[in-house]
């Protein structure tokens, strides 16, 4: 059975630039088929993969940004290395993500900082990454969304929710059930990476991320 | 074919080669850039296209994937993003980079290559013709050297390659390259 709870995020969405307020319903789910298990992890690559985005960042006053994004997963062992690039090919940042935390092997000024390093690659694995473990509710609705909840660290939840023909999204939730950040991908997917995601954050600070993919491997 | 410094060439093909850079005026061309990262199979495509005018105006334009501009014109220097249908000003991203880059690529199409800060240049005649940009201290945790192919044509540059510590590097290759032709000045100032 399903139940929802409203959560409107309008007061969020008054902090940030050009961002709409939307409200998100938060969703319980009883226990679920294990069948529908690996749906919860169709929108992320199942083997070894690297990708080339086009990243256009918008913050908070309308600064914009465009660069490339470079990726390179291995999600058996959870490891991801993302590189930011200018348009000439300079490299902003390079990151590697392990089970043992970061290693950042550059990052030229402004994307020099620890809290950049850990925000950048806390994106990554959002995107790229399911949360980890199983998730501990799952289900689909009556139309075929599904929908799987995985509560994280610290009250934090994830949740992943749609469908092949509607689009996917994923919600991330504080302790008080406040929508933090949220991921729309969209298809086709190729070699298991959308066409186009957009990564809207809304606190601490708002910005907005728009990938489209340029280049996936294999 | 040994790689000499300039001033050791016979004073003939250095003094050809700086008399043919001193009679361009103007450069228009397409470029193609080749982006060879490890981390990638495949090199990251992009296409452009730049246009100069001496001593220091610049348009140095990416047309695909990304479209980013740089415009220089003097010490001023401008970069802007076409995103959702129109131009805005990038933020300052790497600003002082990009700025080394403009005035490294002003001066080689202009064949200064001896009065660049940050390299040293040796000439090898060829052929094809090269000068190779060694940099100096600092910079070469970036970049471990830049070869520049000179065309048959003189003052045409073919192709650029850089190379980086650690295996990375870029190529530029040019094309459809127009000496002094004229364009509108408009072309430094506006996207």
């Amino acid at each position: 059975m399903i139940r929802r709870k409203g959560l409107d995020i309008c007061l969020l969405g008054f902090l940030i630039l050009s961002i709409g307020c939307v409200p998100i319903s938060e969703t319980t789910l009883g226990p679920g088929s294990p069948d529908d298990l690996p749906g919860c992890y169709a929108i992320f690559p199942a083997g070894p993969w690297e990708s080339v985005h086009r990243i256009e960042a918008t913050i908070r006053g309308g600064g914009s940004s465009s660069l490339f994004g470079v990726t390179k997963g291995e999600p058996s062992e959870r490891r991801l290395q993302s590189l930011l690039l200018t348009p000439e090919g300079f490299i902003l940042f390079d990151a590697e993500r392990r089970e043992s935390g970061i290693a950042v092997r550059k990052a030229v000024a402004p994307f020099d900082s620890p809290a950049f390093a850990r925000g950048l690659m806390e994106d990554v694995t959002l995107l790229f990454l399911p949360p980890q473990g199983k998730p501990t509710t799952w289900g689909k609705e009556t139309d075929g969304t599904m929908i799987c909840n995985w509560e994280g660290p610290d009250d934090s939840h994830t949740e992943i929710r749609g469908s092949t023909g509607s689009g996917w999204r994923i919600l991330c939730r504080d302790k008080q059930g406040e929508v933090i950040k949220e991921v729309v991908l969209k298809g086709p997917f190729v070699n298991g990476l959308a066409s186009r995601m957009e990564l809207r954050a809304f606190k601490p600070a708002p910005y907005r991320l728009r990938m489209t993919l340029l280049q996936a491997f294999p | 074919m040994g790689l000499l410094c300039a001033e050791a060439v016979p004073s003939q093909d250095w003094t050809s080669l700086k008399e043919a850079f001193r009679n361009i005026r103007s450069v228009k061309a397409e470029f193609l850039q080749k982006r060879y990262l490890q981390i990638l199979t495949k090199p990251l495509l992009s296409e452009g296209r730049f246009f100069f005018y001496i001593s220091d105006s610049l348009r140095w334009e990416y047309l695909s994937p990304l479209r980013n501009v740089m415009l220089q014109k003097g010490n001023t220097i401008q970069i802007y993003n076409f995103s959702e249908g129109v131009w805005k000003p990038e933020m300052t991203q790497a600003i002082e980079s990009r700025r080394m880059v403009l005035a490294e690529i002003s001066q080689w199409f202009q064949g200064r290559f001896d009065e660049s800060k940050a390299f040293k240049h040796v000439y090898s005649p060829g052929p094809p013709a090269r000068v190779i940009m060694v940099p100096g201290e600092g910079i070469n945790r970036f970049i471990h050297r830049i070869e520049i192919v000179l065309s048959v044509r003189p003052g045409v540059i073919d192709r650029v390659e850089i190379e980086e510590p650690g295996g990375s590097r870029t190529s530029i290759e040019f094309r459809n390259v127009e000496i002094n032709s004229s364009f509108s000045s408009e072309v430094f100032e506006k996207p």
